[in-house]
Order: C-alpha cells, then sequence, then structure tokens
C-alpha cells in the first residue's frame, strides 16, 4: 500500500499543544507511508485539494488524516478521497483534537499520543478494503405515531410537502395534552382555538389518515422501507357511519366511566365522545363500563342511534402499512405525586394536578369554567400552587427539571385571578426558570400586575384545618417557616415519559433514556434523529418541551422525513456485518443478540445451518461480532483483525522467553 | 435389583430405538474408566456406574446431530445437557437420558497423591460403600471416598438429574458445603501473587486443547478462535501470555454457558487448576445477572440476549 499521511494544525486548537511537524515527521517512518505532512485547516478547501494532489502526484492508495472527532469532518475527508478516485473507506481518521490537544497541556506527552494515534490508524488502513454501498428504491409515506401537537405538525408539513402521512393515535381523539389546556403562556390565547383548526386540517388533508384508538403493534424493515403493523382498538361503533350526533351519548345509563379527557375530575358515560372538538368526533364504547357487553343487558345506544352503527361484536383490528420514514411523537405522563407523603397521598380531595386545574378552567371542562374545588364546589379564594412535585428531585428518582412547569403555574395563577378576582394565589417554588421569549416578563406580571406571592422553598406538609388545607412550607430567603391556609391546592406535577414509552421504543429500536425519554443521536447536532436510520422525534417524548419547541421539532422531523425521501433511492452504508460461511457453525448466538433483528437463519447447500446478515437492517453496531466464538461474524471496516491491529500498535506484543 | 442393573434394564428396553447409549465402561486398568458407546447387548454387559465413572457424556452430544441417542447422565451432566438444549444445540426428542442420583465422583488427582507410589497401572481396584481398596504392585492400599471425591463434587448443588427421562438411585435431600477453601483462598491473593500464579502455571500449558476438546459447551467444531488466522487473535506461540489468553477466551466465551462439570480441569494434562477461573466467572454471573447455567429448561445466557437495560446492572446511575 502507499499510504498519505496529513497532520492538521486546527489553527492553534490541534497545534498548540501538539507538535504537529514532528508528529508528520514520525509518522514518515510508519509502515507503508509514502507521503507525510501538515496543514494549517485540512478540512478546508485548499486542504482538501492538497490530499487531492497527494493522492495523485504519490499514487497514494490510502489517506490517513489525523484531526478532530470524525463525527465532525470524516464525511468531508471520505467524499475528498472519492473525488480523487479512491474508495471512501481507504481512509482513516485520528482524532488528535477532542482525543489529545483540547484535554492535555504537556506538549511533549501529547505529540507521543498523537503519534500513538496516527499509528493506530495507519495500521488500521493497512487492513482495509474497498467497500461498495447497495441502492435500494424509498416508499413515500411516512408514520407519524402521537396525535399531540407535535405529531400534528409534523403530519401537516410532511403531507403539505406532498408525502403520504398514516397518524396513530392512542386516545379516541387527536390533540394532546393541548386539547386538555384552557389558555397558553406566554400570550394566554386559547388553546383549542388555536390547535382546533389544525385537528381539523388532520382530518381534511386528502394525504393524511387518522387511526385512532390505534397502537404500534410491530416495525420490521429499515430506512426508507418499514412495514408497519398497526392495532386498532374495537370501539364497537362502525366509524364509517357514526356521524358523531352524540344521542347516544345523552341516553347511555351506564355513567360510571373514568372521564379521561377531564383527567379523572367526575365520570361520564359508557359511550362517549371526549370533547365537542373531538378529532375524529365519533362516539366510542368504553367495555368495562358497558353493560351491555358485561352484562347483555341494556342495548340503549343501539336503539337510539339514527344511523345504527353500535356493534356490540366488533374485534380489535390489524391494520398494515408501508412506510419510508417514522415520526414518534408520543409525548408525555405526568408523575405520580401519590408517592408523596407531605402532600397527603390522595386523601384530600382538593389537592389536585396542574392538569385538572387546567380542566377546571376550561370552558369545556366539567364545571364549565367556573373554579368549583372538587371536596364541595364551593369557589376558591385561596389558591396555593407548589412548583417541581416530581422534577428536580432525587429522591423520587426525578432529577430534572420539567421545563415548562414555572411558566404554567404563572399562567395558571393570572388565570385565577381573571376568573375570581378576590383570590389570592401563592407559588412555592424552587428557582423560576423562564429562559423563553417573553417568558421572563410573564412570570414578573403574575407577580406584579396580577399580584401571585411566590414563596421560595419547598412544602414540607399540608393538612387540614377547617373547612381549608393548611400549607406548611420553608421560606428561604426570609428564613422563616410559613403556613398558608389554602382553599385548593394546585400541584405542578412533573414530567415523565408516556405510558408505554420503553415497549414502544423496543419495537422501533430506539433507545430510551433512564427516564423513558427517547434518546436523540446527537444532543446538539441531530436533536430530532434517532440511532435508527428513518425514525425521527418530535415534541416532548424526547424530554420535556412547551409547545412553541414541541412545534418547531414536529416541522423539523417533518423537514428530515421530507429530505430522506426525496431521494428516490438510498444507499445502505456497507459497513455493516458479514458472515463467513465457511466459518459460522449455525449455533445461532448472534441472531438473539442482536438488537435490530437483522441476522437470520439460513441452511446451506449441504442443509447445514448458517446465519446470514440482512444488509439494509443491519445497524453495524457489532454486538454479534463479540457474541460469535469463533470470529466468523465481523463487522465490515471494523474487523476483529483490523481493531486487534490498533491494539497492537499501541501495545505491540512482546516475544517471550519461550523464543529466548 | 442393584442400580446398575435397574440402568441396564432401562436402557434394554430402549436400545431398539436409539443409535447408541453413551455411559462407561473400565479403562485401560480397573482404576480408569473410559466412556461407553453402547449399541448392542454385549455392549451393555460392560457398563459401569461406579464413582470412577466420571467423563460427562454430553461433550458428545451435538456430534451426534441428526441422530437418536441415550446418554447415562449424572445431575452436572444433565446441567451441560439443558444448557445445550437452552441453545438449541442439541434436540429433546433426539435425546433419551437416564438419570443417576449421584453420590459424587472421585478425583484422579486426589487419589494419586493418596497412593504410596505413582500409580501407572493398578492391578485391582475394589470399590466399597465408602471406601476404595486398591492394588498397586501387589499392595493394598485403602483410601476413603470422601477423601478423593473431585471438589465439584463436594459443592455440588445438583447431585440428582434436573432433566431425566429415567431416574435411578434415590433424591438428595441434604445441601453440600457451600464453597470451596481452596477456591476462597485463591480469592483473598492480592493480584500480584495471583499474577505470578498464572505466570508460572500457565508456562506449563502445553496447548493441547484437551480443556477446550472436552469441554461440551465448545461446541464450535474445527472453527475455534484459538486456531484462527481471520481473526487472529492469539499466535501459536507457547507462552504464558498467550496461553493465558486463550484460556481467558475460553472463559468469556463461556460465561453464563459453564455449567461446571469441571471436566476441562480433569482432561488437562499438566494439573493446571482452570476450575478457579471458571468459577470466578460463574460466581460473576451468578451476582450481576442472578443466571446459572442448565438449572432450567428455557433460560437463554445473560450474554446471548440482547436488553435495552439489564434488571440489574444500574448502568446511568446519578
Ligand atoms: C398543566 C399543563 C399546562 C401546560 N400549559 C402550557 C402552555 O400554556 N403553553 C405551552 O407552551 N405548553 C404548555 N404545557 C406543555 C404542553 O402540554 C406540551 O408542550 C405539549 O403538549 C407537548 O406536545 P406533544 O405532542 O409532544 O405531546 P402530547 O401533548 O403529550 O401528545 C402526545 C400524543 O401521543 C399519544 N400517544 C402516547 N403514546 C402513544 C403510543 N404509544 N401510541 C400512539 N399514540 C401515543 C398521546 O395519546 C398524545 O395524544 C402545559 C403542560 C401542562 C402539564
Ligand atoms: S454466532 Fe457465529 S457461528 Fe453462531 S450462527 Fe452466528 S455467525 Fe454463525
Ligand atoms: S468450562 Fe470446564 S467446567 Fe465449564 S462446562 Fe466446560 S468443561 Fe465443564
Ligand atoms: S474456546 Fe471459544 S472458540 Fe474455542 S471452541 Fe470453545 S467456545 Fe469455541
Ligand atoms: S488442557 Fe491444560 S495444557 Fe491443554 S490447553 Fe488446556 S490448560 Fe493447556
Amino acid at each position: 500500500m502507499r499510504i498519505g499521511v496529513f497532520i492538521c494544525h486546527c489553527g492553534s486548537n490541534i497545534a498548540g499543544t501538539v507538535d504537529c511537524e514532528s508528529v508528520a515527521e514520525l509518522a514518515s517512518g510508519f509502515p507503508e507511508v509514502v507521503y507525510s505532512t501538515d496543514s494549517m485547516y485540512t478540512c478546508s478547501e485548499p486542504g482538501q485539494e492538497g490530499i487531492i494532489t497527494a493522492i495523485h502526484e504519490q499514487k497514494l492508495d490510502g489517506v490517513v488524516v489525523a484531526s478532530c472527532t470524525p463525527r465532525m469532518h470524516e464525511p468531508t475527508f471520505r467524499r475528498a478521497v472519492e473525488r480523487a478516485g479512491l474508495n471512501r473507506y481507504m481512509f482513516e481518521m485520528a482524532n488528535i483534537r477532542e482525543h489529545v490537544s483540547w484535554i492535555g497541556k504537556d506538549k511533549e506527552h501529547n505529540t507521543n499520543k498523537a503519534a500513538d494515534l496516527v499509528l493506530m490508524a495507519v495500521e488500521k488502513l493497512r487492513r482495509n478494503r474497498p467497500l461498495v454501498p447497495k441502492s435500494f428504491e424509498t416508499i413515500k409515506r411516512v408514520l407519524v405515531i402521537g396525535g399531540g401537537v407535535a405529531g400534528i405538525q409534523a403530519a401537516l408539513d410532511c403531507a403539505d410537502g406532498g408525502l403520504d402521512v398514516v397518524m396513530v393515535e392512542r386516545d379516541q381523539s387527536i390533540g394532546g395534552k393541548m386539547a386538555k389546556l384552557d389558555k397558553t403562556f406566554p400570550t394566554i390565547d386559547c388553546s383549542s382555538c388555536v390547535l382546533g383548526p389544525k385537528m381539523v386540517d388532520i382530518a381534511q388533508h386528502e394525504k393524511i389518515t387518522l387511526h385512532t384508538c390505534a397502537e404500534i403493534e410491530a416495525v420490521s424493515g429499515y430506512v426508507g422501507n418499514f412495514s408497519v403493523t398497526i392495532r386498532r382498538r374495537a370501539t364497537y361503533v362502525d366509524w364509517t357511519k357514526c356521524t358523531g350526533c352524540g344521542v347516544c351519548t345523552e341516553k347511555c345509563p351506564s355513567k360510571r366511566s373514568p372521564d379521561v379527557f377531564n383527567e379523572f375530575m367526575g365520570t361520564t358515560t359508557a359511550i362517549n365522545i371526549p370533547f365537542p372538538q373531538a378529532i375524529p368526533k365519533k362516539a366510542a364504547i368504553n367495555p368495562a363500563t358497558c353493560t351491555m357487553i358485561q352484562k347483555g343487558k341494556c342495548g340503549v345506544c343501539a336503539k337510539v342511534c339514527p344511523v345504527g352503527c353500535i356493534d356490540y361484536e366488533q374485534q380489535d383490528e390489524l391494520i398494515n402499512v408501508d412506510v419510508g420514514a417514522i415520526v414518534v411523537a408520543t409525548g408525555y405522563d405526568l408523575f405520580d405525586w401519590h408517592k408523596y407523603p407531605q402532600y397527603g397521598e390522595g386523601r384530600y380531595p382538593d389537592v389536585i394536578t396542574s392538569l385538572q386545574y387546567e380542566r377546571l378552567l376550561s370552558a369545556s371542562g366539567p364545571t364549565g369554567g367556573h373554579i368549583k374545588r372538587p371536596s364541595d364546589g364551593k369557589e376558591p379564594k385561596n389558591v396555593v400552587f407548589i412548583q417541581c412535585v416530581g422534577s428536580r428531585d432525587r429522591s423520587v428518582d426525578r432529577p430534572y427539571c420539567s421545563g415548562f412547569c414555572c411558566m404554567y403555574t404563572a399562567k395558571q395563577a393570572i388565570l385565577t385571578k381573571d376568573h375570581i378576582p378576590d383570590s389570592q394565589s401563592y407559588v412555592f417554588y424552587m428557582d423560576i426558570r423562564a429562559p423563553g421569549k417573553g417568558y421572563d416578563e410573564f412570570t414578573r406580571r403574575a407577580m406584579e400586575e396580577y399580584g401571585a406571592q411566590y414563596v421560595r422553598g419547598r412544602v414540607a406538609m399540608i393538612y387540614p384545618h377547617g373547612e381549608q388545607l393548611m400549607v406548611r412550607g420553608a421560606d428561604t430567603l426570609a428564613g422563616t417557616q410559613v403556613e398558608v391556609p389554602a382553599d385548593l391546592v394546585v400541584l405542578a406535577t412533573g414530567v415523565e415519559a408516556a405510558q408505554g414509552a420503553v415497549k414502544l421504543g423496543e419495537t422501533l429500536r430506539v433507545v430510551p433514556d433512564q427516564y423513558g425519554f427517547f434518546v436523540e443521536s446527537h444532543p446538539k447536532l441531530k436533536p430530532v434523529e434517532t440511532n435508527t436510520a428513518g425514525v425521527y422525534l418530535a415534541g416532548a417524548c424526547q424530554g420535556p418541551k412547551d409547545i412553541p419547541t414541541s412545534v418547531g421539532q414536529g416541522s423539523a422531523a417533518a423537514a428530515k422525513a421530507l429530505g430522506l425521501l426525496s431521494k428516490e433511492r438510498l444507499e445502505s452504508d456497507p459497513a455493516v456485518s458479514k458472515v463467513n460461511l465457511s466459518r459460522c457453525v449455525g449455533c445461532q448466538k448472534c441472531i438473539g443478540t442482536c438488537p435490530f433483528g437483522a441476522i437470520k437463519a439460513i441452511t446451506d447447500r449441504q442443509g447445514k445451518l448458517k446465519a446470514e446478515v440482512i444488509e439494509t437492517v443491519c445497524q453495524g453496531c457489532g454486538i454479534c461480532t463479540v457474541t460469535c466464538p469463533q470470529g466468523a461474524i465481523q463487522l465490515e471496516h471494523f474487523t476483529d483483525n483490523q481493531i486487534l491491529a490498533e491494539v497492537n500498535a499501541l501495545c505491540p506484543p512482546k516475544m517471550n522467553a519461550s523464543f529466548e | 435389583m442393584s442400580q446398575l442393573e435397574e440402568l441396564k434394564a432401562a436402557i434394554r428396553g430402549h436400545l431398539d430405538s436409539l443409535d447408541c447409549v453413551i455411559g462407561w465402561e473400565q479403562g485401560y486398568d480397573p482404576l480408569h474408566a473410559t466412556p461407553l458407546f453402547i449399541r448392542n447387548e454385549s455392549d451393555l454387559e460392560r457398563l459401569s456406574i461406579s464413582p470412577l465413572a466420571v467423563h460427562n457424556p454430553a461433550t458428545y452430544a451435538t456430534g451426534f446431530a441428526g441422530k437418536k441417542i441415550g446418554m447415562v447422565v449424572r445431575g452436572c451432566h444433565s446441567r451441560s445437557i439443558i444448557e445445550l438444549l437452552n441453545e438449541k444445540l442439541i434436540e429433546r426428542e433426539n435425546v433419551v437420558l437416564f438419570g443417576l442420583c449421584c453420590d459424587g465422583v472421585v478425583s484422579q488427582r486426589k487419589i494419586r497423591t493418596a497412593l504410596p507410589a505413582d500409580p501407572g497401572f493398578v492391578e485391582a481396584v475394589e470399590i466399597g460403600d465408602d471406601a476404595l481398596h486398591i492394588t498397586l504392585a501387589g499392595e493394598k492400599t485403602t483410601i476413603k471416598l470422601q477423601d478423593v471425591l473431585a471438589d465439584k463434587c463436594r459443592i455440588c448443588a445438583y447431585p440428582d438429574p434436573l432433566l431425566a427421562d429415567v431416574l435411578i438411585g434415590n433424591k438428595h435431600d441434604s445441601r453440600p458445603e457451600e464453597t470451596l477453601a481452596c477456591q476462597e483462598a485463591f480469592e483473598a491473593k492480592p493480584n500480584a501473587e495471583k499474577f505470578t500464579f498464572w505466570q508460572d502455571t500457565m508456562s506449563r500449558c502445553i496447548r493441547c486443547y484437551a480443556c477446550r476438546n472436552v469441554c461440551p459447551m465448545c461446541v464450535c467444531q474445527d472453527y475455534c478462535i484459538a486456531a484462527s488466522r481471520d481473526p487472529l487473535w492469539m499466535s501459536q506461540e507457547n507462552s504464558p501470555a498467550e496461553n493465558f489468553m486463550f484460556q481467558m477466551i475460553h472463559v468469556s466465551h463461556l460465561t453464563g454457558r459453564c455449567t461446571e462439570c469441571g471436566e476441562c480441569e480433569r482432561a488437562c494434562p499438566v494439573d493446571i487448576p482452570l476450575m478457579l477461573l471458571r468459577r470466578y466467572m460463574n460466581k460473576q454471573v451468578q451476582e450481576v445477572f442472578g443466571h446459572q447455567a442448565g438449572t432450567s429448561l428455557d433460560k437463554t445466557p445473560p450474554l446471548l440476549t440482547f436488553q435495552v437495560e439489564e434488571a440489574r446492572i444500574k448502568e446511568r446511575d446519578w
């Protein structure tokens, strides 16, 4: 081989603490290196031209660049060597910036370490071979999972961009949490007035197919070619006929269904349309409380339905669709505050969650927009808000900040004053986090214009006090204990991953973090991508996010999907696993460990069991290669021998006493 | 009817439907047994199940792929069979298991030290209830069975086969010793001392691969990584480092799969205490994953599955 080595100064980023000239000098003595030089900015136009010229003039057939992290510029340099006529895999990168110059101060040590890393890259490159990607067609349809505001935005953008969209929502209606909100910060505009039209667009867009009461059962395939099975729960109502007239819900005698939409504040009928603006506006029966389904008695809804769409025998339905990309927008759920003894663990009916309070504020809520406390229906005068319930608290394993609670608490304090002018709000808080545009001004307004009393400190206990509740806490700024009598206590319950997120992650092969939020590909540079190609994230399923950010992410995910599927054909990464059939003994260990289901068992011509990698599904994670005892399955571009060559370059094997 | 006769009768009943039944017979002298492949009535007559009969028949199981065979198994052997079944390396309908409730087998190494002279070739062995009477060069020595019991048997928690079609003998209810003094003593040593120990001990290894060949779970046939150039994990150089490397690879390939049958150590011609490594790894697997190879059907060894989050490993503790 004829190898060329290029040591980058990265201005002073590397050259500041690494003697780049010496590294280049040392590298010229490495095996098969015929050309070695250093340059100021290797990634710049002249830097790349330097590589190309050297490849031509020196007849190089492999290139090593020692510079920054490959996550930054590996694609850049691969394209450069390709332009010069080499295969893009005949290129190796040594990271002497993040791994050397930025973390060590001692120039001599740094220089030696940089030279070691270059030697490793050279040794690896000597064992590289050209790899050629395969190409395949893409399906121009997107699956959006979750119909909250993030999913809605992603679906509309994809559909407007010309893609077919299939939206799958677990609840009966789309809208997510935003549909339950009364007004939204920081502008106090009506939530359903801004969300409603978008929900209608979903229903009416000719490119969007909506499945509600539905979940993802299985996903197979790969980027550009997923095949998805959707399970649609039985609703016991034929939605092709149902007009949403609501006669059935008026007549249903079984009124003990938990009212999920109103956050369990009261009950509703067994056949139900969750809220007036529901999309789709169709009725569905809760089989657990329907006496016809439970006991075979009643049948009132079937009698009153003018179009005859009630079907007590309806079964779950499995729907199969093929899609090219997937947007996950499953949002969040609220932390179960009952774990806290200090808030009464549910003993006091007038301690409610923030989302329940939104329903009390909402004109479409259970109290018609009049704030009435649950215990006796009286209008509260003193309302105490407690922030960070299940946020920033290691003791309940929720160390993270839920992001939007400071803001919505301020909003709720403002709205309380609007609804009940002679009321007084108190807010127990730890810190006020209001970094968005107009956000800090908003929280100040709550304090200054609306007179909300902010008390910095944790609440130690709530106890009954006549008709009221007494809230005892610390005021850490005044350094005193405070006791505030409350007619109503609203807990700003923290955010956690949507129920079932971990299981969905397994189906989609998207890794959730320890709290169940999906992990993005790169926290800064790839915020909506995941490590599974073709699967994108939008909204609060990736971490707590308010509406503006969720909507922004919905559009970003849509842009990614549109970009991906704008290509007629996709190339698969050839750096995937490959089975050496003559070494494989068909033990199938690799099949069991592959997290992507990318390996299947085949029988060879002699009828022997063997493993085979489905190239387009393999993500190149390498788990199979460490599983196979005899090394029959190898990750192309990262074979055992290539890695061992790097290790041996670092710690050369010593000949031992037996050869004395 | 003696246990041997009972067993023979059971095997006789299956002989016609099986390609062969694996048991033991006397080897080159009365002190040593050797595996016996029973294909007919006269083979069956030579069957022996004394405490000298040590070999793990599971080692041969994968070699009979596609054939129907029977095996006489002790507790530890049945664990190997279960592990092979769990890894789908053999099929349940292709094996008939004749289980022996086992009181333990001998360690030839311990007998060797207990005898007055090198055993070379013994003339006669009489096996009593709790002692062996060995005649060597005309002289009779009596050794208590308890004194020469194999280490694995002293701590064996599964003397009765965990899987068997026919069960011979009486089930045990007493629990064995929990720990092995030699293992504990070794693990308590400082690392530097352990290092010198292995440096020393591994220089004896002649890389005969007897340990690997006898291991029931080493099913890689001719493709063992130890003999491969691509990938080239180790050279053929016979140095302590390379020899130890091979043992490390063997142990890691057996993670969560080793059934502690002790065959590797028994087979080693240069007395390398390989079980020190195996037992240590097994203990780790037990602690980290709560897994013990071959103790229940339908359990996959932890390293042969993929889980996003392991139940017992807190990877991202705050
Ligand atoms: C009390 C309160 C007040 C708030 N007030 C404001 C405010 O004033 N302004 C503001 O900007 N933000 C506010 N927020 C935050 C706001 O609710 C979120 O930013 C927003 O809802 C996030 O949208 P999303 O689409 O990501 O998630 P969600 O709204 O949670 O939507 C997710 C959707 O996915 C569905 N889903 C979940 N799992 C599955 C599955 N497995 N399969 C199919 N579908 C599934 C759910 O049913 C849901 O419809 C408030 C939050 C709370 C708790
Ligand atoms: S683990 Fe190795 S030997 Fe076993 S099936 Fe996979 S590739 Fe073949
Ligand atoms: S490593 Fe040794 S003890 Fe373990 S299964 Fe193999 S032969 Fe038996
Ligand atoms: S040592 Fe490893 S590679 Fe060799 S036969 Fe055993 S399991 Fe297979
Ligand atoms: S049996 Fe003993 S000598 Fe042979 S390879 Fe194994 S450890 Fe080495």
